[in-house]
């Protein structure tokens, strides 16, 4: 029963609790990449420590190409080329965007976070 | 281009203005408390890091005090636990490949059983066709039809059917009764079949064969896991309060509180509370009373290890590989040397429902009945086995277990509701990640957790 609940103790939760202050000035593209890419991507263009390809030079790559990163298959066998409709769709949802990629990711962004972060990355340049 | 500081390496910060000079309470000093607090403080957070332990890693816990230090808690860092290694990177804390398991027999009853004579064994249960798969690799067998292939899936409506009693699904799916006591004889993912998830269970081994895929292998930090979270405090501009154990946390249209047991109270503009829910279920939060019943029915996964130094290999006289599988009281035996010595570690690691006779018992007694079963396995290790250090994480009222698990009916609904930030009071720690389980799944939340906060401010 409690369990089955949850969605009508949120909505009262979520009028009882303290209202949160509305947004004035949002999370910049730099500071979304921070906290939600950093460990895993640099913004270089060569390889170092971290698990995922570096994103310098995004803007109009085609996919899986950085030279001697292991990539699924799965994305070895797209055709996608990196651009604002494109990383907006694999930030979202990467298993939907590319089923059975390597990256084991959640967004935890927002649909207006999300467009923000994928055109910070495009304009980019590598290190 | 711009900047982009590494998240660990300062208190850099950059393009804050609106979140600088906001107070932020992090109630926990585990990966995911840690983690929350350094990306704050970067931000220009003024952080204040609460932690009612003496020392700082939460469920992460080396025993510095036994020969060869080995791990009360976790253990493993996944080739894909980008935000671990990044961490470790940046902090100058090194990783290692860890000292290999030794090889594991069978105790089936009173029957020992050499691995390789495991298929064709008379004490072996299994059924014709099942009987060459390892104990402990038979639950593997859910990934050759595994309908979570993606890492949401366990959320998918098309998939809560399998939201069921896993006892139930993999009896459905022709598991044989002798593989289903097996199982639960040792299953690291529920206390017992029947109240652990059949979800849950495919959420875990999908992300297990991501893991164990060709050019993945594990790691350890070289000089204990927990060096990692004593790094990442070591650059909090304000030290991690030790010994203070939160109250209350009393929410005010414009302000949060948090009282702590030594008389202290912290003023903060968000809290994150990022701590197992045993424990968060200890603080009063004033929450909805629904709310705080579901993060109550959330089970933790019971352990209880005895961390034993073996002076000599008492098991290769008789042939024995040094570790061991049973499917009765002493569960699973792990044994690795310890590199350059002649000593090795062996964790004696007893979980589920089988710990709650040994969670009766105080520590001597719970001990000693440990090592009557060991005596009995294998009488010369009687010569040569000191006992290094008893954790019973169940016990342990900060902890309440190991990791949570998922009852049937909560891996798929309940979790989302769990997380979900109730004004100004976030939440993190391994039970509210998604996409991992571990260490990584902690350092995961504090990341989510974080961005909620930052978005407060902004």
């Amino acid at each position: 029963m409690i369990l089955r609940n949850w969605r009508g103790w949120l909505t009262v939760l979520l009028f009882s609790l303290p209202q949160t202050p509305s947004a004035a000035e949002p999370l910049s593209g730099e500071q979304l990449f921070a906290v939600a890419c950093e460990a895993c991507h640099s913004m270089g263009g060569e390889l170092d420590h971290r698990i995922g390809p570096p994103l310098g030079g995004l803007r109009n790559r085609q996919a899986a190409t950085v030279a001697g990163y292991s990539y699924s298959k799965a994305l070895l066998n797209t055709t996608w080329t990196w651009n604002l409709p494109t990383v907006v769709a694999w930030l979202s949802d990467p298993d939907g965007a590319v089923p059975n990629n390597a990256m084991n990711y959640v967004n935890a962004l927002s649909a207006t976070e999300t467009q923000r972060l994928a055109e910070w990355l495009l304009q980019e340049a590598p290190n | 281009m711009a900047s982009v500081a590494a998240p660990f390496a300062s208190a850099q910060k950059a393009n804050s203005s609106a979140v600088e000079g906001h107070k932020v309470v992090v109630i926990g000093a585990g990966l995911a408390g840690l983690n929350a607090a350094l990306i704050l403080q970067r931000w220009g957070c003024e952080v204040t890091v609460v932690e009612a332990r003496d020392r700082v890693g939460g469920r992460l816990w080396t025993l510095d005090h036994v020969p060869g230090a080995p791990e009360a808690g976790g253990n493993v860092i996944g080739s894909n636990y980008g935000r671990v290694i990044h961490g470790a990177h940046v902090l100058d804390v090194p990783l290692r490949a860890p000292a290999r398991t030794l090889p594991n027999d069978y105790l089936i009853g009173d029957h020992r059983i050499l691995r390789r004579h495991w298929a064709t064994a008379a004490a072996n249960p299994l059924p014709d066709g099942w009987r060459s798969i390892p104990p402990e690799r038979l639950l593997a067998r859910l990934n050759e039809n595994n309908p979570l292939l993606a890492t949401r899936a366990w959320h998918r409506a098309d998939l809560m059917a399998q939201d069921q009693p896993a006892e139930e699904g993999l009896r459905a799916m022709g598991f044989p009764e002798a593989a289903l006591q097996l199982i639960n004889a040792n299953n690291s993912y529920g206390n017992n079949l029947t109240e652990t998830s059949l979800m849950s269970l495919y959420r875990i081994l999908g992300e297990l064969g991501r893991l164990s895929g060709p050019e993945l292998a594990v790691m350890e930090v070289a000089d204990g896991n927990m060096r990692l979270p004593e790094a990442m405090a070591s650059k909090l501009q304000q030290p991690v309060w030790l010994g203070e154990q939160a109250l209350q946390v009393r929410q005010s249209p414009k302000e949060v509180k948090t009282i702590l047991a030594s008389g202290r109270a912290v003023e903060a503009d968000a809290v994150i509370l990022a701590l197992p829910l045993p424990a968060l279920s200890r603080i009063d939060l004033q929450l909805p009373p629904d709310r705080m019943a579901l993060m109550q029915s959330v089970d933790y996964h019971k352990v209880v290890q005895l961390h034993c130094v073996i002076e000599e290999p008492f098991w290769q006289e008789g042939g024995w590989g040094g570790s061991w599988w049973t499917d009765g009281l002493l569960g699973r035996i792990f044994t690795r040397p310890v590199p350059g010595t002649a000593l090795h570690n062996m964790t004696i690691w007893i979980n589920g429902d089988d710990c709650d006779l040994l969670n009766k018992l105080d520590a001597n007694a719970c001990t000693e009945r440990i090592l009557q079963a060991l005596w009995q396995l294998a009488p010369a290790a009687k010569e040569v086995t000191t006992v290094g250090h008893l954790v019973r994480w169940s016990v342990d009222p900060l902890a309440g277990g190991s990791w949570a698990l998922w009852r049937p009916a909560q891996a798929g609904q309940s979790h989302d509701a769990i997380r979900a930030p109730a004004g100004r009071l976030f939440f993190a720690g391994e039970h509210t990640a998604e996409a991992y389980r571990g260490m990584e799944a902690a350092m995961e939340s504090g990341e989510r957790a974080a961005l909620e906060v930052l978005r407060l401010f902004t």
